[in-house]
């Protein structure tokens, strides 16, 4: 395979990212409104007992008020301020999908690249069990495992893994494909260096960029994801102030709209936001969506 | 407030009842225009159903007191104007014995079946001997019987080992409805002693019913519906309606846009937040009636993780730091009341006993000298439900935040019904969360449910020991009558009380909610809704 000038680019190490990153491709408008609201979240997971103004658990107020100067978003069904709930609600939903996108992608991209370096019946058997993961469709595959697992944010975590490490499985596996040809590797080779070595220090080092970029933009989805499990019921138990188990509360009471409010707007603010750097990242990096 | 809906669906009834007209002119159907007002219009009930068979003798559920009631027939039934009248039932006369311990049923001949073949005394005790050795959930309500004697077809004698002076409301009980025993013993039923493990016709009844009553089974989709279909041989008078859906609509607002929309006729499950929703819409009727339904949490210390409920300050130290008046207006929006102990208010027993109160010192007292100063964690399962407007999830989260002032963790585990039904059927869990309609119209049944004797029960399996005094109660309340009933009753009422494994949250208020041309929607004390009394009006 001949490489495209573009792809050039991406066979770089981290000091070219962070040189890249001074470029104005990673301050475009739409990245730096995705900056401060993803930052605006990290403070909040950091900091929100001190931000919120309740305590997201006590009844503080006549239950089923609408907004209000005291209650921004009004109450629930148990008096308690809906603000309050959903900004703690960024502690349940941002780092279970943090942690879970982590993992797919160290699960998938070892096995990925494994795959793709080894080849033969090992790749074979890998991304057979890829394949038939993937032929399911997402939302499913994660409600029956977190059902079978036993409903709770954890096992959501678990579940989300169980459905996403494939798609790092595949990425990576092709990305390997094509480095594992290149020059660098073919001298490698020629000095005698493990095959480990060759794996760990000259290939996947060089097939990160896409899986980063990729990483990024599946947050949202996984945020998503996590909101739709405890929505059904399979996340968060009562009474953990989830984005996603506070809408079902909200649909419940159907005509006081504002307890949905606030968690979907949370939901859509960080989504979007996640998705605004992704696309600048991708563009910046100058790298061809793949799934 | 929005009468368009209705407005559209009157004006396709008309035309469904033209087209049938026509159907039948052109068919030359000799039976003309069917007489029952209801043409081909079905009646879709939305009811968050807590169905886990259709097993008559099985089941014990709110929604199978309905479905049952619709499918078969009791020998007697109760009077909704007057509770305590027994009407006949399959049985046109009865008599007891001067000390209750014996009662003579006689059937009317004119009873038939749905295939046509008459009710006998041998189905009666088929069925009552089946409840019995299912050894199911309901069986408790045959609890002492000493033997059936049929001596002619149409004649049945039930004899109990004590007095039991609650037979007759008891036999009104949905679950004591009488079951074609030809049709269920082809289809794998069995009576006999070892019908626990023997009878597999548990199956056949979710697709099929083998009753008396103005309607039969069709059609039933877990999760989905239940569907049934006027019983063309009723032998008493015709059935209203040609087809009644009964639709699963988990929540409340789901319940009430379908009910706005004409999509269903009845909501069963409206939760009295949404009651504004529906003021000034004339083709929706709404009635507020008072209920003896209640909602309660159950303190199981037998259960695993159940050791600190063993000790009956801890017990009552919960009863006490709960918030009632709080509830009442979290969950019912006011709508209800509160209950002193498991026998409802309205029923026997129930007048005299002091109602619980919010006593947060006492009960941290209590805690601390029990020695639990520092709290404890219990765990909750409890089925994710409405139950009576109640939003079980909801109160539990408040008595979830009640208990942490006296530093008892609760932790809440709402699960399906289905996956309650068989958590309580084996590992148990320390605290659940239930709610509980009457079966019939005599207290006894809530001793026998929520006492500590020994005859199952929701309660006595998970207590680890016996009350002797209230089982001696019980056995004197059953052969007593009058005031001298109703003391005893008083007396198992406080006792039970004081055992605090069960405690009563909210005695709601029941909103009946339905499509204005509906009639005959009222609450039954025995079983819920009588889908058979159910009509068109106008």
């Amino acid at each position: 395979m001949t490489a495209a000038p573009g792809v050039a680019g991406f066979g770089t190490t981290s000091i070219t990212v962070l040189r890249t990153a001074r470029d104005s491709a990673w301050m475009r408008p739409q990245m730096v409104f995705g900056y401060v609201i993803v930052a605006f979240w990290l403070v909040l997971v950091v900091g929100v007992q001190w931000i919120a103004p309740f305590d997201p658990l006590a009844s503080v107020g006549q239950r089923l008020s609408p907004p209000s100067a005291a209650h921004w978003f009004g109450t629930d069904a148990l008096g308690r301020d809906v603000l309050s709930r959903a900004l703690h609600g960024a502690r349940y939903s941002l780092p279970i999908a943090l942690v879970s996108i982590v993992a797919s992608v160290v699960v998938g991209s070892v096995l990925g690249a494994v795959a793709g370096y080894v080849g033969g019946i090992v790749d074979a058997i890998i991304m057979r069990i890829a394949d038939i993961t993937m032929s399911f469709p997402a939302i499913l595959l994660a409600m029956a495992v977190a059902a079978a697992l036993g409903p709770g944010l954890n096992n959501a975590g678990i579940a989300i893994i169980i459905v996403w490490w494939p798609i790092y499985a595949r990425l990576m596996r092709g990305q390997v494909l094509s480095i594992k040809e290149r020059e660098h590797v073919e001298s490698a080779v020629a000095i005698g260096a493990s095959r480990s070595r060759i794996l760990f220090r000259h290939i996947i080092p060089h097939a990160s960029t896409p899986t980063l970029v990729n990483a990024t933009m599946d947050l949202g989805q996984i945020v998503l994801l996590v909101a739709s499990l405890s929505f059904l019921g399979l996340g968060a138990l009562p009474p953990t102030p989830e984005w996603g188990a506070m809408i079902t509360e909200g649909a419940k009471n159907f005509y006081q709209p504002w307890i949905a409010a606030a968690p979907g707007l949370a939901i859509v603010s960080i989504v979007l936001a996640i998705n605004f750097i992704g696309d600048g990242l991708r563009d910046a990096l100058d790298v061809k969506a793949r799934r | 407030m929005n009468p368009a809906p209705q407005r559209t669906r009157r004006r396709w009834r008309a035309v469904a009842t033209a087209a049938v007209a026509i159907a039948l002119a052109l068919t030359g159907c000799a039976g003309g225009v069917p007489a029952a007002t209801s043409g081909d219009r079905p009646l879709v009930i939305a009811r968050a159903m807590d169905l886990t068979t259709l097993d008559p003798q099985r089941g014990y559920c709110d929604t199978c007191q309905i479905l049952y009631t619709a499918l078969y027939e009791r020998l007697v039934t109760i009077d909704p104007a007057d509770t305590s009248t027994v009407l006949p039932g399959l049985a046109e006369t009865w008599e007891a014995n001067a000390d209750n311990t014996e009662f003579t049923f006689h059937l009317d001949t004119d009873a038939v079946f749905s295939d046509g073949s008459p009710v006998e005394a041998a189905d009666v005790k088929w069925s009552f001997e089946r409840l019995v050795n299912l050894q199911g959930s309901a069986s408790f309500l045959l609890a002492g019987l000493a033997g059936i004697e049929t001596p002619d077809a149409e004649t049945v004698v039930v004899s109990f080992e004590n007095p039991n002076s609650a037979f007759l409301a008891i036999v009104a009980a949905p679950y004591l409805g009488i079951v074609n025993s030809e049709v269920a013993e082809e289809n794998g039923a069995s009576a006999a002693e070892d019908a626990a493990t023997t009878d597999d016709a548990e199956g056949w009844f979710l697709a099929n019913s083998a009753g008396s009553g103005p309607y039969t089974l069709t059609d039933y989709t877990s999760g989905e519906s239940v569907e049934l279909a006027a019983n063309e041989e009723y032998w008493g008078d015709e059935p209203q309606f040609t087809s009644v859906e009964m639709k699963e609509v988990t929540d409340s607002s789901s319940q009430l846009q379908q009910l706005q929309q004409g999509d269903v006729d009845i909501a069963m499950q409206i939760s009295p937040d949404a009651l504004a929703q529906l003021e000034g819409n004339e083709a929706i009727s709404t009635e507020i009636v008072d209920s003896f339904n209640y909602t309660y949490i159950a303190l199981l210390p037998a259960a695993p993780g159940g050791e600190p409920l063993q000790d009956v300050r801890v017990r009552e130290a919960i009863r006490m730091a709960v918030d009632y008046d709080g509830l009442v207006d979290t969950l019912v929006a006011g709508y209800g009341k509160l209950q002193g102990s498991p026998i409802p208010n309205g029923f026997e027993g129930s007048e005299e006993v002091a109602l619980p109160s919010y006593d947060l010192d006492g009960a941290k007292a209590l805690l601390e000298e029990a020695g639990y100063a520092d709290g404890f964690t219990l765990s909750a399962t409890y089925p994710k439900l409405v139950a009576y407007g109640v939003d079980l999830d909801l109160q539990m989260q408040a008595v979830q935040q009640d208990l942490a002032e006296i530093g008892v963790t609760l932790e809440l585990n709402p699960t399906d019904f289905s996956q309650w039904a068989s958590t309580m059927g084996g590992e148990g869990t320390p605290v659940t969360a239930v709610y509980f309609a009457p079966d019939h119209t005599d207290s006894s049944q809530y001793v026998q449910y929520f006492g500590n004797i020994d005859q199952g029960g929701l309660v006595n399996p998970w207590t680890g020991s016996v009350s002797q005094e209230q089982t001696d109660l019980l056995a004197e309340a059953l052969s007593q009558s009058g005031d001298e009933r109703v003391a005893t009753y008083e007396a198992l009422a406080e006792s039970m009380a004081a055992d605090t494994f069960v405690l009563p949250m909210v005695n709601p208020q029941l909103i009946l909610a339905y499509a204005s041309d509906i009639s005959g929607v009222a609450y039954s004390p025995c079983c819920n809704l009588e889908i058979g009394q159910l009509g068109l009006s106008g």
